[in-house]
């Protein structure tokens, strides 16, 4: 029930133009994007159902990633960022991988309700 | 039991085929041209089974799809935009009902067996599965695994790869594809069977076919599913089967048993009493007692000699299986080769008798059970070929040894795996 209201709130566009420039702000003192990384590399992968999505993904994606992930490891380690130009632009940081693990989040709610379900013969 | 009968009237012309057989099919075709077959079968038996079969199997395959109809069948019950394949698959254990894919070289065939009352219910799951499979590349890496497995267990089997070999030799491409996604196909991704099912799910090359129902329930059924969102835009260029000659031969000098196939063209109707006219030792294990030359034959000289015959919508094929130790292999097809001249093609009334009742007794199982009855029907609804019956039977028996003289002595294609060195092109034969 609170996600319906959280989509209501979400869709809601005073809202939205409210909280728009805020959340921008917030995601650059994040400060992942100066390490040329996106929102979706951040995610805890250390879950069943975020492994599943990961390995979902298709060999383009995943070397992508790894990539991203080794440069900001490195760039993390020597305590610097990637100069500017190179930073991650708002409209690259796209959701790869937040659509598969809804996808396999549902699979295995489903999976979970067939596995407790009580069959009732009419 | 079913729900509104509205969309009968979207149902289009009816076609009903007598037959004093137990199977009494109607044909009807829905709004859309899907044609819809169906027997009611016997109305005390809970049983039914349904079946989406799709005229595009891997005689419809190019270069560029080679392989593609078998990743398409193993593509059947998968993941779709309605339902997953998990819940598929529970809510068929939950109906206690058997979900199937098979192929031949015309048509893939998905099947549920199950009782009436679920009908309704799986003709929602098939419609499903026609227009709105997913496709995703992450089942594709999965089925690849299974299409795999399939397709090298086929390769083990020289039986098999002999029998793809023979239609090779004999049609090139269309029938002479194989049946299997073989290491150099060219299907990589769901994405391209994605394609072929496209050019696969015409209203056109589609029916669905059914027992324990009648059709006119069916066609009601169909018409509410999503196969009634199927059109028929992309017409594919259906080619004629065309009979060409030659030999195909796998070099395995090292196979201790040698196979040989050897084949004749022949009317699809007639194909199957031909191959009962050849005989060999499909029927009676102890051939030596039997009166078929062939079983004779292979029974005192210790060799394996075994009739077959494939029929298809346009073109037959039948012929004989050797099977013998390599060292025999080329003694073995030359005195097959010499029986096949002077006793099959030379039949005596008494031979024709036998292969007339032999094959009676074939199209009489083939009316009685549920396997028979679907592919029987989907020939029917599909046009592909003339309906198995005893009357047909019958009438072609009085002109069976004329048309074996004719078939018989016409050049056969073969296939040969193992020590095939030694064995004859089919031209030093003698045919």
């Amino acid at each position: 029930m609170l996600e319906g209201v959280a989509r209501i709130v979400q869709a809601n566009s005073v809202f939205r133009s409210l909280c728009r420039p805020l959340a921008s702000t917030w995601v650059n003192l994040a400060g992942y994007r100066r390490l040329g990384l996106r929102y979706d590399d951040l995610l805890r992968e250390e879950t069943p159902i975020i492994q599943e999505a990961i390995s979902r993904l298709n060999r383009e994606e995943i070397d992508l990633r790894n990539y991203r992930h080794r440069r900001a490891f490195q760039l993390s380690l020597s305590h610097q960022e990637l100069p500017a130009p190179q930073w991650t632009k708002p409209q690259e940081d796209v959701q790869y991988l937040q659509p598969l693990i809804e996808e396999v989040s549902q699979e295995y709610a489903e999976r979970d309700a067939f596995n407790s379900m009580i069959s009732v013969r009419k | 039991m079913l729900r509104s009968k509205a969309a009968l009237a979207k149902v289009g012309s009816l076609r009903t085929y007598a037959s004093a057989s137990s199977v009494a099919p109607t044909v009807l075709s829905t709004a859309n041209g899907i044609k819809v077959a169906a027997t009611e079968g016997h109305p005390d038996s809970p049983l039914a089974s349904i079946s989406l079969v799709i005229n595009h199997g891997s005689r419809f395959e190019t270069a560029s799809t080679s392989g593609a109809a078998h990743y398409l069948k193993a593509f059947g019950f998968r993941n779709t935009q309605e339902r997953t394949s998990f819940r598929t698959v529970r809510e068929a254990e939950l109906n206690g009902a058997t979900l199937t894919a098979s192929a031949t070289r015309e048509n893939i065939t998905y099947t549920v067996q199950c009782f009436r009352d679920a009908l309704p219910y799986f003709v929602d799951i098939l419609g499903d599965i026609a227009a709105a499979t997913k496709f995703s590349e992450h089942e594709f890496r999965d089925i690849a695994k299974l299409v795999k497995f399939e397709a090298l267990g086929a390769r083990e089997n020289p039986q098999a790869r002999v029998i793809d070999g023979v239609h090779q030799a004999a049609f090139r491409s269309g029938l002479g594809n194989s049946l299997y996604a073989l290491e150099s196909s060219p299907v990589h991704t769901g994405d391209a069977v994605r394609q072929y099912a496209q050019s696969a799910m015409q209203s056109g090359r589609v029916a669905v076919v059914a027992t324990g129902v009648d059709a006119v329930t069916l066609a009601a059924l169909v018409g509410e599913s999503k196969l009634a969102e199927l059109t028929n835009e992309a017409a594919v260029a259906d080619s004629k089967a065309k009979f060409t000659g030659g030999v195909h031969q796998i070099y395995e000098s090292a196979a201790p048993v040698s196979h040989y196939a050897l084949a004749f063209e022949s009317d699809p109707s007639t194909a199957p009493a031909l191959a009962a006219l050849l005989g060999g030792q499909r029927r009676l294990k102890w051939g030596a007692g039997g009166a078929s030359p062939l079983a004779k034959l292979a029974f005192s000289e210790g060799f394996a000699a075994e009739s077959f015959s494939f029929a298809y919508s346009d073109a037959a094929l039948v012929g004989v299986l050797v099977s013998a130790p390599s060292s025999h292999i080329k003694a073995a097809v030359e005195k097959v080769a010499a029986v096949v001249q002077t006793s099959v093609a030379k039949a005596s009334p008494d031979a024709v008798a036998r292969a007339v009742a032999a094959t009676r007794l074939d199209v009489a199982e083939a009316q009685a059970t549920q396997q028979g009855i679907i592919s029987e029907l989907s020939k029917l609804a599909l046009s592909q070929g003339p309906l198995a019956s005893l009357e047909a039977v019958d009438s072609m028996a009085a002109s069976l040894a004329q048309t074996a003289a004719k078939v018989f002595s016409a050049k056969p294609v073969a296939a040969s795996i193992g020590l095939s060195q030694t064995t004859a092109y089919v031209d030093t034969l003698g045919f």
